[in-house]
């Protein structure tokens, strides 16, 4: 009797269906980037007793699953890394994982095979996210509707910490991507961007085994060029000589204009206190067993991230528990629960906390460089400060598999909840005498019910058909509270304390602070019910078609439902032609599509032309009444929603090709594929005097296509005293296209974006420049009217950047920007291998992302100081890395810094930079203790033990002149605000008992 | 085998329980979104109507908040303030409305005006719908609805001084068309806004909640009148932008007939003359519906943002751009009135001026001791600030850690209207009607009387020049010059200005882009 652990319906389903395949060993080509089994790996485990290896079978075969790639479990294990998205950073084809800043815990993002939509926003980055399966639960993910009632949208509100950061390597058995259309088609529209699929290690029968893995190490302090006033002087005088008047330097600004003043002239050592050596560790434990007809698993984990910069750090706590038990000999009941709780320490930039306050205090003078003053202002966060970020996650799923002569039912429910909570308190010294409070929680939850009946005929020897029917429901509830207050009474009280007295007429109204509460809820439900056939012929040919219907409650209702279908068809090519061949051992050729429904992430579309609060404007986001009276209006601001929506969908064609050569050392993927994501819904500009900003219209088409390769080979073979060598690789090749937009209109200007048909979607849009005016005798003259070229009406003159005026009208203006390069990198991957001599492993691993560009806001904001300084928005705060050197801005042109045509202004090509980079992610040296030690190769107690060295992060390779290329916004901006992706070095270790 | 028994029992039940959804799933799928109210849910009861009625409220505020836009537009180009640092300030100060900063880019826009000029022409459409409910009386409906038209006039009168000529629309087409419609002549538009005031306006109670016999009873859309003052529009306060509307026509006979129903009325809304105290305290006129002045409501049209509706704001008030330390923690303002710019506006005639005069008698090494100094904080410093307008938070005494903003939006008062009047006098020949309605503000504001006898005696300049006085700050100073230069004509540079459209302000590109009818305002092409 053997036990199988159960994942949700859909994914058993498949599951099933790839035991089929997997009988064929040409089709089970899973896991084909890790390095072959006959590799190293094999070394660091001995030979486990046979009670514990017969157990898994049936579970291995679950997770070998074929997907379309698969991280290299063992080596991340060794690794510091601590979310899902870094687990998958340059190991998947197609893959492409931004990591906007290093700050332990932050939000990262994740795309498959390129972007859907342009990224106008958080909403949009939202919406092209991939989805996460954790053993067949689709995860819940932060809403991004908190940001409709923020200022800015750095952050959003709560701990925002990144729900991917629960995930312990240490408990993970795979980590897939799935790309092929048909098996997206199975997984139904959340998986309509791709998905990664994760399956955690399963239970299993036998004697108890415990395993126990560790590392401690630390992120060194960051070496960096810390500046002060003198520098900075030096660096705007030469404007004020050149360009500046009287009344412009009588405005210099204060704290520049005195050179005594130790604080700002004196030594730049903030770096001491902003930059350390930070501790970071991992421990877990599992323990595994059970008997013939029951089995557990628990584990339990406790891991400390950390970042040298600004005291940042995660604090994770993993416990995970599941059951396997078999009632009845033809059915088996499978059970998960797993549990994280995090703490987040929070960077104290300002930005980040002006932000959370949406009040802007006079930041006309940053904080100085000096360690002393900085020191007093780290006081007030040890002191008086309150920042407490937690995050609690529980996963967990019911299922039953039940089978008897050919059929099979299967079916369960599963939940995912995540809360966060948020707590805030800002003393008076940090704003101006006036402090602050926020209170925030929120939860994501998620139900998913599946049931699916299934059917195995094997008709003969030669064809076996498989048919399968199931129905899925899963409803999503985003909601949060959060109250935010100001001006409170002191800072001892740091809570919202209310009238108390119900006879009083200020019963329940805040005494100290002055408070705005903001509750906000979402749910969303789809229901799904779908059909599966499945033909195999001698196990060389696979057929397979699925059609599905799915209804969604953001729909409205009579577009509710939409149809979705799928098929694949593989076909071993080796075991139909080439059987006798010597170079080939494998070859498969597979071709897929699929047609997938797509699902709205906002509510605010069911219900067709709507009236919502909408009385805000730009410096007061959250207003919605009139003398205390709630008022509505038409959705002016946020874009006129009417009727016949269709389902946006995304329809996928790929090809591919799987070949094993020189009996298996070298294996070779190669898909190529065609995305296209059609009916999609924009907000596209209106005109003005209809009142509104825009107006949601479908009909957007956006096109990827693009080519997975993976190679894996061995290079060397390692035997007795031989070494090893083997080595990895995957490449993406993506170029996205805009393929039409709503109402067939060929270009659309959407604040800073144009979106023009037959161009890229990720591309900038920027005026090229071409040098200086030096003179206002340089300044070409319009021979038609005799006026000088300007700009927006506003002649040029000397000091002036020379834009290229492409339509020759002598204006330049928005018809003279022009698309250029990209955000998204077009190539993306990894490589990386492992060597191995007799008990010692070295694995490494690169990654790389090329040919795509950065804005630098960075440099523009440096350059464009006058603006910068007098601005009065947020965008003119400055850290206190403000004092550090990021790039060298001595390259760019000299300006006239007060001109009205703004010469240093962001969206031209002159802070278009290249973005490409290639890093060393992670070298891992390991010993192996069991063979190493003596050389005996077996240990009465211990069944593994491992030692390792590991560093992270080691060294990039770039043309990027600023200090990472990698810390760069979704869209594409470098600010430099990005904590440094920290270097790391760990010692640690693996045992099994 | 009972285990066994069981254990099936309890898998069939567990079965069928997975089952139950299957059934159950399509009325699941009927959500409804809890943060907007769908079509099919609106304008159906008294609420819905009363929000909507809001909604047109808040969306002017927002328009003219927005960026603080009303002092943008109507205070800075060629006016006494000065920018600090700001150069985008600095840029309309210079009348450079073309350069491309963000903020000029934006305001630039008329979209935010036009959202509540449809909110307006909806609710006219839309909002009998809602006496299904028998709440929503008839009586209430047709003063909710004659607010809305003299509010979608006075939009339209708004938008015309900015930008001259605009698209007149006066229905929602409320059907996701988006129809394109090209600039009316302004004279048109401004046609139609007279019209429309005054068939609306006789419609319009004088007082919200207050037994009007227009609008009985003592609760008008569930508040008091303590609760409205100060807040909607009333019969007199349509007739106040009528007066406007005709004056920026050159209509000035109207405006003497307009202007003289609400000098005849004024006190039927408990409107009276301010003392300079009233003018400039933290809770005077501008500060949460001037509940602390003793008379009950003393302005005429005004948009409020009251601290304890949640309604307090950093922008969308002049605080922003000209208070600064000590009054908030800001360190330096944005725009301030120089001291030269001062004794400009301020003659020393006899320093007695109470918002603001110097006593030249008394000059200690170069600098007057003795001044008045309602309008000013730190005079005499290198940047005086401009402190007439200061409601920081709900005007709590001694606040000025808090720097959020609770005055007013104040388009006019009895002593703007007052001066409008005695413009109009003027232009019509009336002068010493006009006089007597000069010299009353005058006199009010401790200024020697005018003597139309005296030397280079001019009337129509000593009364722009006392608005310039009384109303500074308040978005009036650009309007001013332009009706002054109108009637004038003696500047060549301002008459050229005014032939050619550059007193408009242009038109944002985003407007051009998404309507290829609208055509940029020749000035600024």
């Amino acid at each position: 009797m053997r036990l199988q652990s159960l994942m949700p319906a859909k994914s058993i389903a498949f599951c099933v269906l790839l035991v089929l395949q997997g009988r064929h060993s040409a089709f089970a080509i899973d896991g084909y980037q890790a390095p072959p089994q006959s590799a190293a790996p094999a070394k660091d485990t001995i030979p486990a007793d046979t009670a514990i290896t017969d157990a898994p079978k049936q579970v291995e075969a679950l997770s070998a699953f074929r997907k379309d790639g698969k991280a290299n479990i063992r080596a991340l294990g060794f690794t510091p890394f601590i979310t899902g998205q870094q687990y998958v950073k340059g190991q998947l084809a197609g893959v492409y994982v931004q990591e906007p800043s290093g700050e332990p815990g932050t939000e990262q993002n994740m795309f498959v095979r390129g972007i859907a939509m342009p990224l106008l926003s958080k909403r949009e980055l939202f919406d092209n996210q991939a989805a996460v399966y954790l053993n067949g639960v689709p995860l819940a993910m932060d809403n991004p509707f908190a940001y409709e009632i923020q200022q800015y949208d750095f952050n959003r509100i709560g701990p925002a910490t990144n729900l991917l950061s629960t995930l312990n390597i240490d408990n993970i058995e795979s980590i897939e991507v799935i790309k092929d259309p048909a098996r997206l088609v199975q997984l139904g529209p959340v998986a309509a961007n791709g998905v990664i699929w994760i399956t955690t290690k399963a239970a299993s029968s036998g004697y108890r085994k415990i395993s126990i893995n560790g590392y401690f190490g630390f992120a060194p302090q960051q070496q960096v060029t810390p500046i002060n006033a003198v520098y900075e002087n030096k660096f705007r005088l030469p404007f004020y000589d050149k360009f500046g008047t009287l009344n412009d330097r009588f405005n210099y600004p204060a704290y520049l204009k005195d050179s005594s003043n130790a604080d700002y002239y004196g030594p730049s050592n903030w770096t001491d206190l902003y930059y350390k050596n930070k501790p970071l560790y991992n421990i877990d434990l599992s323990l595994t067993g059970g008997s013939d007809r029951a089995n557990f698993r628990f584990f339990g984990a406790a891991t400390r991230d950390a970042n040298t910069a600004d005291e940042t750090a995660l604090q994770r706590y993993n416990a995970s528990f599941s059951i396997n038990v078999l009632p009845l000999s033809w059915v088996t009941v499978s059970s998960l629960i797993n549990a994280t709780h995090m703490m987040r320490n929070r960077n104290r930039n300002f930005v980040d906390r002006l932000a959370e306050v949406r009040y802007l205090p006079d930041v006309s003078n940053p904080l100085p460089p000096n360690k002393n003053v900085y020191q007093s202002y780290l006081g007030e966060f040890d002191e008086n400060v309150k920042d407490d970020n937690t995050t609690t996650s529980v996963q967990g799923y019911f299922n039953i598999l039940a089978q008897m002569k050919g059929f099979r039912y299967n079916g369960g429910i599963s939940f995912d909840y995540n809360e966060g909570t948020r707590d805030v308190f800002y003393p008076t010294q940090l704003l101006e005498g006036n402090n602050f409070v926020s209170n925030y929680f929120g939860f994501n939850q998620r139900f998913v019910f599946n049931n699916a009946l299934g059917y195995t005929w094997q008709v003969n020897a030669d064809n076996k058909l498989d048919f399968e029917a199931g129905q899925n429901y899963q409803t999503t509830l985003n909601k949060f509270n959060y109250a935010y207050g100001y001006n409170g009474p002191n800072n001892f009280i740091k809570l919202n304390i209310v009238e108390g007295d119900p006879n009083q007429a200020t019963y329940l109204q805040s005494t100290g602070f002055d408070v705005f509460y903001h509750p906000s809820n979402q749910r969303v439900s789809v229901a799904s019910f779908f059909g599966k056939a499945d033909w195999n012929y001698k196990g060389l040919l696979d057929l397979l078609a699925i059609v599905r219907r799915d209804g969604t409650s953001v729909m409205q209702p009579d577009n509710r439902w939409y149809t979705g279908f799928g098929a694949s068809a593989s076909w071993n090519l080796h075991k139909t032609f080439l059987q006798s061949s010597s170079l080939l051992s494998a070859l498969d050729l597979t071709a897929s599509f699929g047609r997938n429904g797509k699902l709205l992430s906002d509510d605010r579309f069911a219900g067709g032309p709507n009236y919502r609060s909408d009385l805000s404007w730009s410096g007061a986001p959250t207003i919605g009444s009139y003398a205390g009276l709630p008022g509505l209006s038409r959705p002016y601001n946020s874009g006129w929603v009417g009727y016949g929506i269709p389902w946006a969908y995304v329809q996928t064609a790929s090809v591919g090709i799987d070949a094993g050569l020189l009996q298996d050392q070298l294996h070779i993927g190669l898909d190529v594929y065609q995305r296209s994501d059609k009916d999609m819904m924009l907000p596209v500009p209106v005109p003005a005097e209809s009142g509104y900003k825009s107006a949601y219209a479908s009909g957007m088409e956006v096109a990827n296509t693009g080519v997975d390769l993976t190679v894996q080979g061995t290079v060397l073979k390692a035997t007795g005293h031989k070494p090893g060598l083997s080595l990895f690789g995957n490449v993406n090749y993506n170029e996205n296209k805009l393929k039409a937009l709503p109402n067939g209109l060929q270009r659309v200007v959407i604040n800073d974006h144009l979106l023009q048909v037959g161009e890229r979607i990720d591309a900038f849009w920027v005026y090229k420049n071409e040098g200086i005016y030096a003179t206002n005798a340089e300044v070409p003259v319009n021979p038609a009217n005799s006026r000088p070229m300007s700009f927006q009406g506003a002649p040029m003159q000397a000091g002036d950047a020379r834009w290229k005026d492409m339509n020759g009208d002598y204006t330049i203006n928005e018809d003279d920007k022009v698309l250029l390069g990209n955000s998204l990198p077009k190539i993306t991957g990894g490589f990386g291998g492992q060597f191995n001599y007799r008990a010692l492993t070295l694995d490494f691993h690169f990654y790389f992302a090329l040919g795509h560009k950065l804005l630098n806001k960075y440099a523009a904001q440096r350059l464009d100081f006058i603006n910068t300084d007098a601005t009065a928005s947020i965008d003119g705060v400055k850290e206190i890395s403000w004092w550090e050197k990021k790039m060298d801005l001595t390259t760019y042109p000299m300006y006239n810094p007060w001109s009205n045509t703004i010469p240093y202004r962001l969206d031209q090509d002159l802070f278009l930079d290249k973005a490409s980079f290639v890093k060393l992610r992670s070298v891992t040296l390991s010993y192996n203790l069991i063979t190493g030690w003596k050389g005996t190769g077996k240990s009465q107690v211990f069944k593994q033990a491992t030692v390792y060295l590991t560093g992270a992060n080691l060294f990039t390779i770039t043309p990027f002149k600023g200090d990472d290329p990698e810390l760069v916004q979704y869209n594409g901006i470098y600010t430099g605000a990005g904590l440094p992706i920290q270097r790391s070095f760990i010692l640690g270790f693996k045992v099994d008992l | 085998m009972i285990g066994k028994k069981i254990a099936t029992a309890s898998l069939t039940a567990l079965l069928l329980t997975g089952t139950l959804p299957f059934t159950a799933c399509n009325k699941q799928l009927d959500v409804n979104s809890t943060r907007q109210s769908d079509e099919a849910n609106s304008w159906k009861t008294i609420d819905d109507a009363r929000s909507g009625l809001m909604g047109i409220y808040g969306l002017f505020r927002a328009a003219v908040a927005d960026n603080n836009a009303h002092w943008l537009y109507g205070e800075l180009r060629d006016g006494d303030f000065t920018a600090l640092k700001r150069p985008d300030l600095k840029a309309i100060i210079e009348g450079k409305l073309n350069a491309s900063y963000p903020i000029i880019e934006s305001i630039s826009n008329w979209r935010r005006f036009y959202a509540a000029i449809n909110a307006c022409n909806l609710f006219i459409e839309r909002s009998a719908d809602a006496m299904v409910d028998t709440r929503y009386t008839e009586v209430n409906h047709k003063v909710d609805v004659a607010q809305a038209r003299v509010l979608r006039a006075f939009l339209y009168y708004y938008i015309v001084r900015i930008w001259g000529d605009v698209p007149l629309l006066t229905q929602s087409y409320d059907n996701g068309k988006f129809q394109q419609f090209a600039r009316s002549p302004q004279q048109d538009v401004l046609g139609f806004a007279v019209r429309e005031v005054e068939d609306a306006a006789p419609l319009l109670p004088y007082v919200y909640g207050g037994g009007d016999p227009v609008l009985p009873g003592q609760v008008y859309h569930t508040k008091t009148y303590t609760e409205w003052k100060n807040t909607l529009i009333n019969k007199v306060s349509a007739y106040a932008i009528l007066a406007h509307i005709t004056a920026l026509q050159g209509n000035y006979y109207a405006t003497a007939g307009y202007t003289d129903f609400v000098m005849q009325q004024y006190s039927r809304i408990s409107i009276n003359y301010l003392s300079v105290a009233d003018l400039t305290g933290k809770t005077g006129i501008f500060n949460e519906q001037a509940a602390d002045l003793a008379t009950d409501q003393n302005q005429f049209i005004s948009f409020n943002f009251v601290k304890g509706l949640g309604e307090a704001t950093v922008s969308g008030h002049i605080e922003q751009l000209t208070l600064a330390y000590p009054l908030v923690s800001k360190q330096q303002p944005d725009i301030y009135i120089t001291n030269d710019s001062l004794a400009s506006m301020f003659p020393t005639g006899n320093g007695q001026d109470q918002r603001f005069g110097v006593d030249t008698s008394s000059v200690d090494q170069g600098t007057p001791t003795l001044y008045r100094n309602a309008y000013i904080t730190g005079y005499g410093e290198e940047i005086p600030i401009f402190s007439k307008i200061k409601s920081i938070n709900g005007g709590i005494a001694g606040e000025q850690q808090f720097n959020v903003f609770t005055s007013a939006i104040l388009f006019t008062r009895l002593e703007e209207i007052a001066l409008l009047r005695a413009e109009a006098l003027t232009v019509l020949g009336h002068e010493s009607d006009a006089i007597t309605l000069l010299n009353n503000i005058r006199s009010r504001r401790n200024v020697n009387a005018f003597d139309p006898a005296a030397p280079g005696a001019d009337l129509l300049k000593e009364i722009f020049e006392e608005r310039r006085r009384e109303l500074v700050g308040e978005g009036w100073r650009w309007y001013d010059l332009v009706r002054y230069h109108k009637i004038k004509k003696e500047d060549p540079a301002f008459n050229a200005l005014i032939s050619t459209g550059g007193i408009y302000w242009p038109v944002a590109r985003e407007v051009l882009n998404s309507n290829t009818q609208i055509v940029q305002n020749p000035y600024w092409k």
